[in-house]
């Protein structure tokens, strides 16, 4: 498979599509531990990440010809090992996911309401934070807790690192829904973490 | 702009839009509003934290056995269709 490693995700795409299958396996290689990563992030669970990797890469290549290149190859690669991830995970109705979250459309109670003590400063740096480890099982618990659909827009936009606009075009949510939803994760995430780390402040509802 | 609104735009935004009319205003607000100072602190270190968080590799087995399972579906002499989820024309 010499060579393969310096070719682009185009060029490797357009041999995998003429029938190279090395090539095809090298984008694979240089994709697995982006889709295994993003699956354990979405999963907490080993053997469905693998199983994500390999379901994968099985639809990327089933539907490779489907790919015409409107849009990067990786937000392609990411709206299948999405999908998949969605799939493997029990799915709500959205009128019960909606409601838990709601709440965190209001702001917490400090604001106009001087009677209420101020919000606590988180002083130390996450990586100070990192050591503790019970605030390390406390990540683990809290995105777990948080509804499958509003972890993958929490994930792949904060996390993974892509746009916002890559997020909700991924997730074939508007833009508006994908901050919605953004919003409503980090504070959620945010209240989880706050009894780990500071004073504890109540919310207006 | 008051806490309320700018709760909503900087766990929406946060570093996005940074030149844009409201991100001024939300910047203007959070020099003299300790409380929103700190909520918007504490919502960015809880992404970093996320961030942060060491993911493991795929394991050697794992990564094997992707290999042969792609192996064998590359060899099939037909294809399975296409099911609907496949993301026609990206």
């Amino acid at each position: 498979m010499t060579g393969y490693s310096s070719l682009t995700d185009a060029q490797l795409i357009r041999a995998a599509k003429r029938g190279d299958h090395e090539a095809f396996t090298a984008l694979a290689k240089r994709y697995e531990e982006t889709v295994y990563k993003f699956s354990i992030k979405m999963c907490h669970d080993k053997q469905k990440a693998a199983e994500n990797l390999q379901d994968t890469f099985i639809s990327v290549f089933r539907n490779l010809s489907s790919f015409v290149g409107k849009s990067k190859f990786s937000t392609w690669l990411y709206t299948i090992v999405t999908n998949n991830c969605l799939m493997k995970q029990r799915r709500r109705k959205l009128r019960d996911l909606e409601d838990p979250l709601e709440i965190y459309d209001e702001a917490p109670a400090h604001h106009g309401d001087r009677q209420r003590a101020p919000i606590a400063r988180w002083e130390e740096t996450p990586a100070d934070l990192l050591v503790k480890k019970e605030l390390r099982v406390a990540l683990n618990a809290a995105i777990e807790k948080l509804p499958v659909e509003y972890r993958v827009v929490f994930v792949l936009r904060d996390v993974e690192g892509r746009s916002t606009e890559d997020t909700a075009k991924i997730l074939n949510l508007s833009v508006e829904a994908t901050k919605s939803r953004l919003r409503r994760a980090r504070a959620f995430l945010r209240d989880k973490l706050q009894p780990y780390i500071g004073s504890h402040f109540e919310r207006t509802t | 702009m008051n806490c309320k609104q700018v709760y909503r735009h900087i766990c929406e935004n946060l570093d996005e839009n940074i030149h844009s009319a409201r991100c001024r205003a939300i910047r203007k607000h959070l020099v003299s509003c300790p409380d929103c100072g700190a909520y918007l602190d504490s919502i960015k270190k809880t992404i970093a934290l996320y961030k942060t968080i060491p993911t493991p590799k795929v394991p050697s087995a794992i990564h094997r056995k992707m290999l042969r399972v792609l192996t064998a579906e590359m060899a099939r002499p037909v294809r399975q269709p296409a099911r609907k989820q496949a993301h026609a024309s990206r």
